[in-house]
């Protein structure tokens, strides 16, 4: 186990290596005055004072030069300050956000995060409760019920459904308002009398004890959660209902029953670890899903996380706000592969002492 | 050997049937036999002629549907198991009555540790404590003759080479010391040398702990000095019976004729086509008014066709269900 976590760990700079090169060659598709942004605010319009910027950045020296520059920061050759490196933390500055992009990042990132935690439990809860329950109730109404569930999930467009859930719920009921809190929490928060510890707003309102603004965090949840499940159930309802039934079939399940178990016990005692092992790769790609920032539904529900914030900086061609965010995602991409290959290790034990 | 001592179980009349999108397969056709205390009962015949599912129905484990047990009954200490609750018989299942099968790498869960799988019938039958459980499993585990047992508990089933694996689901069957061991092909998948090891094994066990067992094959070879008494299934169908000797040297069905290689009047290459079909035999589709074994058949007659012949005594606990006798060449009524 600790040697096949080691091995995985290792691998990580490489990955990151591969992210970073893929994003720098993406970069290159740009104009040099227009990466000028990786290192200063505003691109002079004077083709002279461009020509110097382009210079004191060595935006036209070869590209490993560029490179290295691109990671580690470059000096300005005239003012002798340090700017970009995105191992310093510099990923370049918005134009969209009119603020480094890292900034950009650091303050939308907590509403993602927020919205990820809360949707990840009833995507899995659920989409695992039902897909075990279709395999062992085989044909049965409730087989038949998650089979046009996962039918809907998976050919009703997403924004659709989230319009109809913004139409229903906001526009008839009033329940559940669009945004990330309500115009008299801002006060609070501006005035100082609300403290935003994480800026994760149900955390910092348990923090203040505040029920009314958890209360409030949590309405303006239900919503984006609901759709964000809504897309992600008919997934884990398949793979876990297909591996379930699949491990009901083996015959590890007729040891079980001739031992004098249960059906029940059998389940969930035998067929059910075997079942959750191509779950656990599903849900590491859930988290990546969730953490990169879900553009469609933030952006139905103005919910002020990075993929709203990407998807805006796209619209205005800011391409390296997008490309400060793209290389963000793939950080998390790297991380949450880590964790779902330690997960993969845990629950199957062929996986954990084979030498790979 | 048998007579004297008390009769364990009693099956009669067993049916079992699958309905498939080809038609209603008749895996097991009314099969009877008994088994008495300590004795070992061998079941042989080709791969598809209905021996695990006969094993399986004893237990109810057929998977329902697509199978169905329609008939019979089967008394084990006075109890009918095919009529018992659900929960009777998961105190029977594993606890008085075990199983181990063919493949013990597929019918071990391979997330699992052999420690958590071997030591489960006791925890589940006799409630006992973890620890008194693993001194137990070590116990066992011991004496199917696994070296190093506390730490070999640990490992998972593929750590363990076939025959270990067998010897480990040995142990899991055994551990609640039941009364009867059903064994269904438990060497087919290993080496010809792990196989002797194994059946070694079980005769020293049996020894030691008296149960009664009913052990599958379709070698007769290599059980010939474990079993007492052998009953050869064809189709569904208990076509011969006699103790184990007798069978050897006096075979009266063409079928087991066949088997043992042994048919005086045919040649080499049928006699191994014969011993060598596999598959579905269609003949499980077939009505049951003829003998299913016919159409294979060298000495058959036109009541073959017409009449499926039932089990009747040739003499000394010596049962065949043949229209002829072979050893003689002639119909008999
Ligand atoms: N789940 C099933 N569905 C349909 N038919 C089945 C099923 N299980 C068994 N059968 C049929 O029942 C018949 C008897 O099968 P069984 O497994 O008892 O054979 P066997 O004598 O144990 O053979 P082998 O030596 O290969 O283990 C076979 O013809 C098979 O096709
Ligand atoms: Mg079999």
């Amino acid at each position: 186990m600790t040697t096949y976590i080691i091995r995985r760990i290792l691998l990580v700079p490489l990955l990151l290596f591969g992210v970073t090169i893929l994003i720098f060659g993406m970069l290159q598709f740009l104009q040099p005055a227009e990466r000028a942004a990786l290192y200063i605010r505003d691109i002079p319009k004077n083709p002279e004072a461009l020509e110097s910027v382009i210079r004191n950045y060595g935006l036209d020296q070869p590209l490993y030069v560029q490179y290295w520059n691109w990671l580690v920061g470059r000096k300005n050759l005239t003012t002798g300050e340090i700017s970009g490196g995105i191992l310093r933390g510099d990923f370049g500055y918005s134009r969209v956000g009119s603020e480094p992009v890292i900034d950009m990042i650091k303050n939308r990132f907590p509403a993602t995060l927020e919205l990820a935690l809360w949707a990840f439990l009833p995507i899995i809860g659920v989409g695992v409760w039902l897909g075990v329950e279709s395999a062992t109730h085989h044909n049965k109404f409730i087989d038949q019920f998650a089979r046009v569930f996962s039918i809907i999930g998976y050919s009703f467009p997403v924004f659709v459904f989230g319009l109809l859930a913004l139409m229903l719920f906001y526009g008839k009921l009033q329940w559940f308002p669009p945004g990330r809190f309500s115009n008299w929490v801002l006060a609070e928060i501006n005035t100082g009398t609300f403290t935003q510890y994480t800026k994760i707003m149900t955390l910092d309102a348990l923090l203040n004890w505040r029920l009314d603004i958890f209360w409030d965090a949590i309405r303006h949840l239900i919503l984006p959660v609901i759709t964000l499940s809504y897309v992600s159930w008919a997934s884990f309802l398949r793979v876990t209902r297909s591996s379930m039934l699949e491990s009901l079939h083996q015959d590890y399940m007729v040891t079980a029953k001739a031992k004098g178990l249960p059906e029940r016990d059998a389940v969930r005692r035998h067929a059910l670890p075997n079942a959750l092992i191509p779950v656990v790769t599903l849900a590491g790609f859930t988290v990546v899903m969730l953490l990169g920032g879900v553009v469609i539904t933030e952006t139905i529900f103005n919910f002020p996380g990075i993929g709203s914030a990407a998807a805006e900086a796209a619209a205005q061609l800011d391409v390296v706000t997008v490309l400060g965010f793209a290389l963000f995602n793939g950080f998390i991409l790297i991380f949450a592969n880590l964790v779902s290959d330690i997960l993969y290790a845990v629950v199957d034990p062929r996986v954990r002492l084979s030498s790979l | 050997m048998n007579g004297n001592k008390k009769t364990l179980l009693e099956v009669k009349n067993l049916e079992t049937s699958f309905s498939t999108w080809e038609g209603m397969v008749h895996a097991v056709n009314g099969v009877s036999f008994k088994l008495s205390e300590g004795e070992t009962l061998g079941i042989v015949g080709e791969s598809g002629c209905g021996k695990s599912v006969t094993v399986l129905s004893l237990l109810r484990l057929i998977q329902s549907p697509p199978g169905k047990i329609v008939n019979g009954t089967a008394f084990f200490n006075g109890k009918d198991l095919m009529k018992m609750t659900e929960k009777e018989l998961n105190e029977v299942r594993g606890s008085q009555i075990s199983l181990i099968f063919q493949d013990p790498m597929t019918f071990f869960n391979p997330v699992l540790t052999i420690g958590e799988q071997v030591m489960e019938p006791l925890k589940l039958h006799l409630g006992v404590s973890e620890a008194d459980a693993q001194a137990r499993a070590i116990e066992i585990l011991n004496m199917v003759g696994i070296s190093n047992p506390e730490e070999r508990l640990k490992d998972y089933p593929y750590q363990f080479s076939g025959g270990m694996r067998q010897r480990a689901m040995i142990a899991m069957a055994l551990i609640c010391s039941p009364q009867i061991l059903i064994a269904d092909e438990p060497t087919t998948a290993l080496d010809v040398t792990v196989q002797a090891q194994i059946v070694d094994l079980v005769k020293k066990l049996r020894d030691e702990l008296g149960m009664s067992i009913i052990w599958i094959t379709h070698d007769l070879g290599i059980v010939a000095g474990l079993v007492d008494r052998v009953a050869v299934m064809y189709a569904g169908y208990i076509v011969e019976t006699a103790d184990v000797m007798e069978l050897y040297k006096n075979p009266r069905h063409p079928y087991t004729i066949g088997l043992l290689g042994s048919l005086p009047r045919l040649d080499e290459t049928e006699r191994r086509k014969l011993a060598s079909i596999d598959g579905i035999p269609p003949v499980l589709f077939r009505s049951a008014s003829t003998c299913p074994f016919a159409p294979r058949c060298p000495y058959r007659i036109d009541r073959c066709f017409n009449e499926n012949p039932m089990l009747r005594n040739v003499g000394d606990g010596h049962e065949i269900a043949c229209w002829v006798d072979v050893v003689n060449h002639k119909e008999q009524v």
